[in-house]
């Protein structure tokens, strides 16, 4: 900073993407790694994997079912989405989200539903007053393993299409060098499979009976995943501090000045590390791991969006947030997480989703 | 009038004005189609006295709303040493939309209700725009907002339907100083192609906001410090406007 130029007069841009776009990017990552997770038994038929997989399949679906409400909550009228489909300018990477979405979530739900299809049978065969639903739900509840695969082709396809596009969207606006380092997409990616493991942990301790971790090395896959994300964080920071990448370099120059930054990335490495060493050394503190891994999935997009956007593009100094208590902040917020309990309350009301013994009760 | 072009008043006094600067940058009329308009801004700060009428005059003309704007004189108290003494004094640099021939904004838009006119203006269809933000952040130069009457993206327009019914915009027309100079690049007997040709003559700079964007601005600079090119290193703005009313 320059003491001798004092800015005395200037516009302050407020944040205009709003922490309805943090609560989406956060959702919809977590939904892409969960799908991920819980190929390991439907397509993979990994047995220790089972009862992951299981959890897993629960937490993409109620995460990518709510993720897209919290977008069309950010065009401050919904509505306004049609123009999405109607006028689609494809030089855009919002523009192709808009298709990449709905093509994701359907190949979801096709995909949870053949997975599905068996413990709807189970639930038919239990009788009671649902079972003439579930029996036409279910569809003869095969067990079969070439239709999920085929859906898993499409699901997985369209994933990885919403992986990247959600990453490419950010990095490409270059007048914002914070986002725009080639390393965003993959730190979005890494940190989403790490809140993923995060939610099935604690999913599997409110759903299931706390224990699915146990079978499958599923604490070893967050330790693994957290030594990439500080990693790929040391690289960054390298990158940044020799000059060798101009962008970079200009990120790092942009946000070192701050003090409220620094404490930032000392958080967020701090909590990196304490997940790994919960992951590796208290595998009994996996819950805490979990919602640290959680944790850290979310203040990452908290800190790159709403933070990212504090950084004046042509004024000195930072723009200061404050959270609003309405709609715009807390209120969206805590209005996502009460949509995706509501969605987690219906999807475990119908199914089961505990394991067989509990399929079977 | 009837031509479609705007008032020559302002011009004619500007041209009475002796001519101070030289072009490293200066653009060529080869940069728009023949014989179309191709409207632009050439901002003398030396003559700005930062009074902010042209910021007024864009919130009446165009029903900003509260806490938003257009354009605004950024002001910076500037300390330097001259002669063993330290000295203070004010700088003033008129930002708005620059009007690229680039625009970092056009692209990203998702529905394509962000665009750039023939006549070089970049617009926003408003009956188009969903509000998404994204060209707000794809703007290197913090000039678009959301308007939060309209939730949907705002920025200056060069006060578009005035110059298409033979006005000048807003801020030229009240700029006390007379630092704000509109044309058109195409009219090579036009106030602002003599003004920067005048310049060119003069060798004194002209020059754009952040050049290194690649976007390649309409609104040009006479007398811009290089300080104050990009990102301003300085301390913070003293005043922030008020949060907008939930």
């Amino acid at each position: 900073m320059n003491p001798n130029i004092v800015e005395v007069v200037n516009v302050s841009r407020e944040v205009a993407w709003l922490p309805w776009a943090v609560q989406y990017f956060f959702l919809i990552g977590l939904s892409v790694g969960a799908f991920l997770l819980s190929l390991t038994w439907y397509v993979l038929r990994w047995p220790a994997w089972k009862r992951v997989s299981r959890i897993a399949l629960l937490g993409a679906l109620t995460c990518g079912m709510t993720a897209p409400v919290a977008l069309l909550s950010d065009l401050h009228q919904p509505g306004r989405f049609l123009n999405f489909y109607l006028y689609p300018n494809l030089d855009s990477w919002m523009a192709w989200g808009a298709f990449f979405i709905p093509l994701y979530l359907g190949g979801l739900v096709l995909y949870s539903w053949l997975a599905l299809r068996p413990d709807l049978k189970r639930l038919a065969n239990a009788g009671g007053r649902g079972a003439a639903v579930y029996r036409r739900l279910a569809y003869g509840g095969h067990d079969s393993l070439g239709a999920i695969r085929a859906a898993t082709v499409f699901a997985l396809g369209a994933a990885a299409l919403v992986a990247l596009y959600t990453g490419m969207e950010v990095m490409v606006v270059s007048a914002r060098p914070l986002w725009n380092t080639p390393f965003l997409p993959v730190q979005f990616f890494l940190t989403a499979v790490a809140g993923a493991i995060g939610l099935v942990l604690v999913l599997d301790r409110g759903v299931g009976d706390g224990t699915a971790a146990m079978d499958a090395p599923l604490l070893r896959l967050l330790a693994a995943i957290q030594v990439l994300v500080l990693a790929l964080g040391a690289a960054w920071l390298l990158l940044g501090m020799s000059g060798l990448s101009p962008r970079h370099a200009e990120a790092l120059a942009q946000v070192a000045p701050s003090m409220a930054w620094r404490i930032t990335a000392v958080w967020a490495a701090g909590s990196a590390l304490a997940t790994l060493w919960l992951a590796v050394r208290r595998p009994q503190w996996r819950l805490a791991a979990g919602l640290i891994a959680l944790h850290s999935a979310w203040m990452m997009r908290w800190t790159v969006f709403i933070g990212g956007q504090g950084i004046p593009k042509t004024s000195a100094g930072y723009y200061s947030y404050t959270l609003p208590l309405g709609h715009e902040g807390l209120l969206g917020i805590v209005g996502t997480a009460g949509l995706w309990i509501a969605i987690l309350i219906l999807l475990i009301s119908v199914l089961p989703w505990g394991g067989e013994r509990r399929a079977g009760a | 009038m009837s031509d479609g072009k705007p008032s020559s008043t302002r011009r004619a006094f500007l041209q009475a004005i002796p001519a101070i600067t030289a072009g490293l940058a200066l653009p060529t009329s080869a940069r728009a189609a023949p014989g179309k308009h191709h409207w632009a801004m050439l901002v003398d700060i030396r003559r700005c006295i930062g009074c902010q009428a042209c910021t007024m005059a864009c919130i009446m003309e165009n029903a900003v709303p509260e806490n938003s704007f257009r354009t605004i004189v950024s002001t910076y108290v500037v300390q330097q040493l001259t002669a063993g003494r330290t000295t203070a004094g004010t700088y003033m640099l008129p930002r708005l939309c620059n009007h690229c021939e680039d625009p970092a904004c056009v692209p990203v838009c998702p529905v394509g209700a962000t665009f750039k006119r023939d006549d070089g203006i970049v617009v926003v269809d408003g009956d188009r725009c969903v509000g998404c933000a994204y060209c707000v952040q794809a703007c290197p130069y913090d000039a678009r907002f959301i308007n939060h009457a309209t939730n949907k993206a705002d920025k200056c327009t060069f006060c578009a339907h005035r110059v298409d019914a033979g006005l000048l915009p807003a801020c030229v027309e009240t700029c006390v100083g007379g630092a704000r100079i509109f044309g058109d690049l195409n009219d090579p007997q036009g106030t602002l192609r003599r003004s920067l040709n005048a310049a060119k003559k003069n060798g004194d700079a002209i020059k754009v906001l952040k050049p290194e964007a690649g976007t390649r601005p309409n609104v040009f600079y006479i007398g811009l410090d290089d300080r104050f090119r990009g990102r301003v290193e300085g301390q913070a703005a003293l005043w922030h406007p008020t949060s907008h009313g939930a």
